[in-house]
């Protein structure tokens, strides 16, 4: 089958669509499919510029290329679902969030003038229209099939991935917390370092980069963690994997994330995750007390849970093995055959 | 957001008014509204988006529409037959011409002459016999700068009068259900039929289906509910068909908490109607919330309810067989009964939630107040890129673009 995956690009960001969207390709290619990546940048800013940057997608002609028909195109994010083509699928992984969920909050793009309220209808609209046109529509999580069908009233079939391939171990549960995401604001790395804050005893290490590095660099100076908080900056899969392997458990607690691959990984390492009761799609695979440890968004709760960890580490490697179980589940043979079915 | 909201609103005893008493405060949620207060015809000031509910009462809905032809906006059009309305607006305010004028625009010769012919007492009042067949729902929609409606079957009327602007569905949105011991009026079956008692409402129909379904099972009684219109003759018609000895319960004018006991306790809900002006059924949305199963007319958005919901009823001359036979089903099979019930309550609470409903009005608002501004700025950034690669107005390429916009709702 002649597959061509579509993903919008940010130019000089990487994140987990593109870690996935990589690996759906290249799993695709092992599977005997003739697949390639389609991918046009994408800018959502200013103004209607998120219409008509989104608008590209709809002129591109993906019926064949080079003379052979395309078969398949896989959408992933918006405003990659916008192309026609007679069988196109989306593998949902999120809307855009502005018009949605984080509209009107910190998070949010669009004001309050007539025109930006107007600039937002239009987003949900073309998801209503393209996302309808779907041939098959799958969501990464419940998480994402939820909002999807609040927003729009399409209903997905929930469809998860795995997370990269790493080589994934355990190597004991040591003394540091493990954050692994993009530094910016909604991923909530600043709860983390307020938790070290309040317990001596907790060391942190945070790998990933991103826009919200200097001000978390400045929180942990003024919380005095200079010796227990470390920035890793954005690392190799090899060190990524060599982190996962040593650290105590895992903390992922963005606001209400899509699904979050950070917990798969932590459980493909036998290592329990530290979440919030508000983070969205990781509470789909984190169970408190079975898989890891939920609580509220508090730094108090947060500290006090880590805190435990340290002092039941038999109880905590039960908690990541029970996490790698759940994990193992998750594997391309089936999201694949379900994706092409 | 600032929306201008003109509407009846309680205390005026109308389904509009009972309607906006339900929407109003989940729609101040989301939005800033402002309710007019009846009779002013201008928008306070600072409005960004006004919203008028227009039906076909002209005592209810006049001063509304006078203050639409001041200054456009969106119009609710809960009737698509306006006929009574510009009849209330015209020769109700001694203005033959202006209903001569309304006549001619929308049915041209034929219908000013017609006009003439009622004004000069010629004919009967249009209004009166014939309001389906000459709806002047133009009379408003010209004026409107977007229209919403509740069926689809309205939205395709409201194209077919040539109206090109934006266009929203929005369902009736359900109310919750009040925590209301029922009423039970009597042992057996009961079937309720709720709303103004009339031929439109195709009361003779289902007294002689009633009637014909008591031949087999006499424990069947039929509850109506709400008044009778002046010039029938209910009496009569029960007489007549043996119903004054029993199997018929009769109440008149209900307020909601009653109506809500009285419909709780029936078995099964009926609600026909022919003519039809285009109109959705509050009483409907209720049933459906209490998991009632339905019998209606085929008609209009009726039409439009799944078939797991309603029975639905073709209007002409098998309709009372139909009737009796649909009624007998929901009598005798309780599990036909119990899965129409589960449905309807499914419908209302995926199709018509409160919160659904206020979100469609908030995003019907939001697009007509700054959706020509979103418009214009995209098809102008189209094409100056179109024309900066030498692609002019004229070209295919052009007509291409055009094409994919319109496909995705940008143009």
């Amino acid at each position: 089958m002649r597959v061509a995956v579509l993903r919008p690009q940010v130019p000089f960001a990487r994140g987990g669509a593109e870690i996935f969207t990589d690996r759906l390709v290249e799993e695709l290619r092992v599977r005997g499919h003739d697949t390639d990546l389609v991918s046009i940048p994408f800018k959502w800013y200013p103004g209607a510029r998120v219409l008509t940057q989104a608008f590209l997608w709809r002129m591109l002609d993906l019926d064949e290329a080079d003379g052979k028909p395309i078969d398949v195109v896989v959408a992933t994010k918006f405003p990659s679902y916008l192309v026609r083509h007679r069988d196109k699928r989306v593998w949902l992984v999120h809307q855009f969030r502005q018009a949605y969920e984080l509209d009107g909050t910190g998070l949010g793009q669009f004001g309050d003038s007539p025109e930006d309220r107007a600039l937002r209808r239009k987003v949900q609209g073309l998801d209503r229209v393209a996302l309808g046109e779907a041939t098959r529509l799958f969501a990464i999580s419940r998480n994402v099939a939820g909002r999807l069908e609040a927003s729009t009233g399409l209903q997905a079939e929930v469809l998860p991935h795995p997370p990269q391939a790493l080589e994934f171990r355990c190597e004991g549960y040591g003394d540091f917390v493990l954050s692994v995401n993009r530094l910016d604001r909604a991923k909530r790395i600043d709860l983390l370092l307020e938790a070290a804050a309040l317990d001596a005893g907790l060391r942190v290490v945070i790998a990933g980069d991103g826009p919200d590095r200097q001000r978390l660099e400045r929180l942990a100076h003024d919380r005095g963690l200079d010796g227990r908080a470390r920035f890793a900056g954005r690392v190799s899969e090899e060190e990524l994997a060599d982190l996962y392997a040593r650290c105590l458990a895992v903390y992922y607690a963005p606001v209400d994330e899509d699904y979050g691959m950070v917990p798969l990984e932590a459980f493909l390492s036998e290592k329990p995750v530290l979440t919030t009761t508000d983070a969205g799609g990781p509470l789909e695979v984190v169970a408190d007390g079975a898989t890891g440890l939920v609580v509220s968004p508090d730094a108090g709760e947060l500290a006090r849970a880590a805190s435990w960890l340290r002092e039941h580490r038999d109880d905590a490697a039960t908690l990541g093995r029970a996490g790698q179980a759940v994990a193992a589940e998750v594997t391309w043979d089936r999201a694949i055959g379900r994706l092409l079915a | 957001m600032r929306v201008a909201y003109f509407s009846p609103v309680p205390p005026e005893r109308s389904g509009i008014a009972d309607y906006s008493a339900l929407l109003l405060p989940a729609l101040g949620e989301r939005l800033d509204v402002t309710v007019v207060k009846r009779g002013r015809t201008r928008a306070p000031r600072g409005t960004d988006v006004s919203l008028y509910h227009v039906g076909n009462n002209p005592d209810a809905h006049a001063w509304i529409v006078d203050a639409l032809r001041k200054e456009s906006g969106v119009v609710v059009l809960h009737d698509f037959v306006l006929h009574h309305l510009v009849a209330g607006m015209t020769v109700g305010r001694r203005d033959g011409h202006g209903y001569l004028d309304a006549m001619e625009r929308e049915y041209g010769v034929v219908g000013r002459l017609l006009a003439h012919g009622v004004l000069d007492k010629r004919i009967s009042p249009l209004w009166e016999s014939r309001p389906a067949d000459f709806p002047l729902a133009s009379f408003v929609l010209e004026h409107a700068s977007g229209v919403i409606v509740h069926s689809r079957t309205v939205a395709d009327l409201v194209r077919g009068a040539g109206f090109t602007g934006p266009l929203w569905v929005v369902p009736h949105p359900a109310w919750p259900v009040p925590a209301i011991a029922p009423v039970q009026v009597a042992e057996g079956p009961v079937i309720g039929c709720f709303g103004v008692v009339n031929a439109s409402k195709r009361i003779p129909e289902l007294l002689t289906a009633t009637a014909k379904v008591r031949e087999e099972h006499s424990d069947v009684t039929l509850l109506l509910v709400g008044p009778t219109s002046p010039g029938f003759d209910l009496e009569r018609r029960l007489q007549r068909l043996g119903l004054t000895a029993g199997g018929l319960v009769r109440e008149g004018w209900a307020d909601a908490s009653r109506l809500w006991a009285l419909m709780k306790g029936v078995d099964i809900a009926v609600n026909l109607r022919h003519p039809t002006m285009g109109e959705t059924s509050g009483s409907v949305i209720r049933a459906i919330s209490l998991g009632k199963p339905l019998v209606v007319s085929d008609v209009g958005w009726f039409s439009e309810l799944p078939d797991e919901v309603a029975l639905k009823i073709p209007v002409g001359d098998d309709e009372v067989p139909v009737l009796a036979a649909a009624l007998e089903l929901l009598v005798t099979r309780g599990d036909v009964r119990e899965a129409m019930s589960t449905a309807g309550v499914e419908l209302a609470r995926r199709a018509h939630d409160l919160g659904r409903v206020a979100e469609l009005y908030s995003a019907a608002l939001e697009e007509a107040a700054g959706g020509a501004a979103v418009a214009d700025s995209v098809l102008r950034d189209v094409s100056e890129a179109a024309a900066e690669v030498g692609i002019s107005g004229d070209a295919d390429e052009a007509r291409e673009i055009a094409r994919r916009l319109a496909e995705v709702e940008l143009g």
